[in-house]
């Protein structure tokens, strides 16, 4: 065998098997989906308690994966929408872990995370092409790899956030009613639980804006305009401006309770319109799009 | 003088109480204004921005035409509306920004509590009965162990301390950056003008823009052409060795790979040909001198005099010879060539040239070639492609009988330049904005207000802290004030620090 061909050979074994870990990754993020379902309808705790500890196997291979498709690519794991599917789906699920420490027995908003986790890890195996390619000269560009990793990583805190209010809202008028729910939330719990939907919006917020102006920054020396109206741009300036009314809502004492939760909701809607649903109204409407290559 | 004495004596304070003033000065109209932007930013991406009329109504949504008309649709960010609004939006941030200046600034040197206090702990200190000196442990503990600074409070009887940048400076900080950022965006809107040159190796052109900026459009200017020249010293591309993957597109085929009935591979074809990169080596030439030169690459401009450079695209032109005809064909790469005798229409693809990059890390010289295809209309209007193959310089291809030769090519660089005299305000407004922003949100700042009191003839310490950030840690304070409290055991002798 020729040095290529055994290069070639052994970069088509580790793909075969990065791709068998992905979907592995996807089924244990689609158990813990029904785990937390079970949850949901049974009230009781344990099947949640098993979610989440799945959850963490889940990740920790998932952790693993990025590790080899680094190793495979020789560069950071998060340039094709191939890659930055998992790694959104990764980080969504860690951030969720993360805050889920925090409270005893309280499983909810799983439901949402690994839903997103397993839909976005699918959507990468079903429709997008998961060979490692070359970058092609515009997207060779020092800010590349921070613009999307930070992009993403701010699209997967705000989707904690976003699940944290929709339970809080779901939740809230039989808590208040005094009513026994059984999903860890009570009259002393609640609003603390609640609390972190707001710092994990805050938290995402600079890395979105990071997002946005590395964004600018790298079309600049890329295209020669910093802004182009794109509408893969003007759905992310979209994104920041929803959670910057969302952040702003907050200090407003009127505002603060209903409408904030609302504009949170509304923030994650949009940042899904960013991340996935901007190409399908761009071929739909058949407006060009400098970003389609990473479409 | 007169204008400073003019500008002290104007009623400021009427203009404060006015109830247009408020209303602008209110966190609820911004929140409006970027309500409403967001209404025009969804619309600029469900019309397609800069298609003419034309073009978009022969989209198959081209419904609305009147309505899209009338409202400028297709160009929605120059419209009268959005730009209103936008300048709102900055007028707004302008009056929150210096309205809460003044405010900190009032408040730099002393602090006052803006609610009643109200303490949220109560530590009792009876291992000190002296009111006075646990007053002063209590602050040595603050200071030296807790690290939190002492701040002149406007209340009497109580002390304010505080650890940390403080939040509102910052928070005031990145919106005044971005206050910045807007005027970056009106310079852009006012100054900018962007064109495109075509650049042949060894040529030096000169530079002559179409384009001209709003201002100068507005004040009736004609483009100027720029004092300096430019020559492209050499073109270079270059090319990445990119294997197939031969993976399927179906989804069952992909979940058969998933569950190992199946395996992808690699395949070396021989279009598997990537651009690496497009190099042009630049000179600026000013009267007969070399003054700059420099090769610029896709993401590495060339700037002079606040015109920048970018390499944007390339161009191919090559000489077809039909037989022994000593008359040879132009075109260009990707455009249609008819040539008599040759039923059809020829197309070539990009030529590649330059340096191959492969994939076992060797480089190798590419000979030039291209992709050859012929385009033939039948009765009916309908076309067809035929694939014709690779065609080498110096080497052939036969359409039927006939010999078509690739004989001669060469290159242009195409680099887009641009004037916006914005992007330097908005690269550090940015960098600003986004220091100030992160070390607010993911920085600590905390504020303690306590005063001591004496119960029962024993001193307690009442406590508040405010907390803001996401790294401050109410709790771990808390304990730590608790600890450093309790192991405050020994009355306390003044003269040895806590
Ligand atoms: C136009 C007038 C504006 C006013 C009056 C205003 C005022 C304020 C105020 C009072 C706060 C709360 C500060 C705090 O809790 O420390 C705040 C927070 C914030 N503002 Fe604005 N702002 C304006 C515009 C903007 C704009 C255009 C943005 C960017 C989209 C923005 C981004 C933020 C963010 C992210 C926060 C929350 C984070 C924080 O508390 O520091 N603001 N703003």
């Amino acid at each position: 065998m020729s040095n290529l061909e055994t290069i070639l050979s052994r970069d088509g074994y580790l793909l075969a098997i990065e791709i068998r870990l992905f979907w592995f990754v996807a089924l244990v993020y689609g158990i813990c989906l029904i785990l937390y379902l079970i949850h949901l309808i049974t009230k009781k705790a344990g099947p949640g308690r098993l979610g989440t500890n799945i959850l963490w196997l889940a990740v920790i291979t998932h952790a693993g994966l990025l590790i080899l498709r680094t190793f495979e690519g020789q560069r950071a794991p998060f340039q094709t929408l191939y890659e930055s599917l998992s790694w959104f789906a990764w980080s969504a699920s860690v951030t969720y872990l993360y805050v889920e420490k925090r409270w005893k027995d309280i499983f909810l908003p799983g439901i949402l995370v690994t839903a997103l986790s397993m839909g976005a890890c699918l959507y990468a195996l079903l429709a997008r092409s998961p060979a490692v390619e070359p970058l092609s000269p515009p997207l060779q560009s020092y800010w590349f790899e921070w613009h999307v990793a930070l992009a993403f990583l701010s699209y997967a805190v705000f989707v904690s956030s976003c699940s944290i209010e929709i339970v809080y809202l779901v939740i809230k008028p039989s808590v208040k009613k005094g009513l026994k729910l059984e999903y860890g939330l009570n009259t002393g719990n609640l609003e603390t639980f609640h609390r972190q939907s707001f710092r994990l919006a805050l938290f995402g917020f600079p890395l979105l804006t990071f997002g946005i102006f590395s964004g600018a920054a790298w079309a600049n020396d890329a295209w020669g305009r910093y802004w182009g109206w794109d509408p893969k741009e003007t759905w992310s300036l979209i994104t920041w401006t929803v959670f910057a009314i969302y952040l702003h809502s907050m200090s407003i004492p009127k505002w603060n309770r209903l409408p904030a939760s609302i504009f949170n909701i509304l923030g994650f809607i949009c940042m899904l319109m960013t991340f996935i649903g901007v190409n399908w109204l761009a071929r739909l409407l058949g407006i060009p799009s400098l970003h389609l290559y990473a479409m | 003088m007169t204008i400073l004495k003019k500008i002290k004596s104007f009623n400021w304070h009427g203009i404060r109480e006015n109830k247009l003033y408020k209303r602008f000065a209110s966190l609820k109209t911004s929140c409006v204004f970027l309500g409403i932007l967001v209404g025009f930013y969804i619309l600029g991406t469900i019309f397609p921005q800069g298609a003419s009329f034309d073009e978009y109504a022969t989209l198959s949504l081209g419904r609305w035409m009147s309505f899209v008309i009338f409202f400028d649709l297709l160009n929605i960010f120059n419209t009268p509306g959005f730009l209103i609004i936008a300048f709102l939006l900055f007028i707004n941030l302008t009056i929150c920004a210096i309205e809460r200046f003044f405010m900190l600034w009032s408040q730099r040197k002393t602090v006052s509590e803006d609610l009643q206090f109200t303490p949220a702990f109560t530590f009792p200190l009876d291992i000190n009965p002296h009111l006075e000196s646990a007053e002063e442990s209590v602050q040595e503990i603050f200071k030296k162990e807790l690290r939190f600074k002492e701040k002149t409070c406007a209340d009497p009887g109580l002390n304010i301390m505080e650890k940390g940048w403080s939040y509102r400076w910052l928070t005031w900080i990145y919106h005044a950056a971005i206050f910045l950022c807007f005027f970056g965006f009106f310079l852009t809107y006012l100054f900018s003008y962007e064109d495109e040159i075509t650049l042949y190796p060894g040529e030096a052109a000169a530079i002559k823009p179409a384009a001209i900026s709003r201002w100068n459009k507005s004040r009736g200017s004609k483009p100027q052409g720029l004092d300096f020249k430019l020559m492209l010293d050499e073109f270079i591309t270059e090319y990445n060795q990119f294997p197939k993957l031969d993976y399927p597109a179906d989804k069952l085929s992909r979940l058969a790979v998933g569950m190992g009935w199946k395996d992808p591979k690699y395949i070396l074809k021989d279009e598997s040909y990537f651009p690496k990169d497009w190099k042009s080596r630049l000179k600026v030439i000013k009267g007969k001198q070399t003054v700059l030169e420099k090769t610029i690459e896709v993401n590495d401009p060339l700037s002079y005099q606040g015109i920048t450079f970018y390499q944007a695209a390339y161009k191919q032109n090559l000489k077809i010879q039909l037989d022994d005809n000593p008359i040879l064909f132009e075109t260009e790469t990707g455009k249609d060539l008819i040539i008599p005798g040759i039923d059809g229409m020829l197309k070539f693809g990009t030529i590649k040239t330059g340096t191959l990059f492969k994939k076992d890390g060797s480089t190798e010289k590419i000979k030039p070639w291209t992709e050859a295809t012929l385009i033939k209309k039948d009765g009916n209007g309908k076309t067809e492609t035929e694939k014709l193959g690779k065609l080498e310089q110096d080497g052939g291809l036969y359409i039927n009988d006939k010999r078509i030769s690739l004989r001669e090519f060469k290159e242009a660089s195409i680099l887009s330049y641009r004037y916006d005299p914005g992007v330097t305000l908005l690269w550090w407004s940015g960098i600003i904005a986004l220091l100030a922003m992160s070390l607010r949100i993911f920085g600590a700042w905390h504020r303690i207000i306590y005063r001591i009191e004496e119960k029962d003839g024993a001193p307690y310490l009442l406590l508040k802290i405010k907390s803001k950030g996401l790294m401050a840690d109410e709790e771990k304070l808390i304990k730590r004030v608790q600890r450093s409290l309790i192991n405050m055991t020994d009355p306390i002798n003044l003269d040895t620090p806590v």
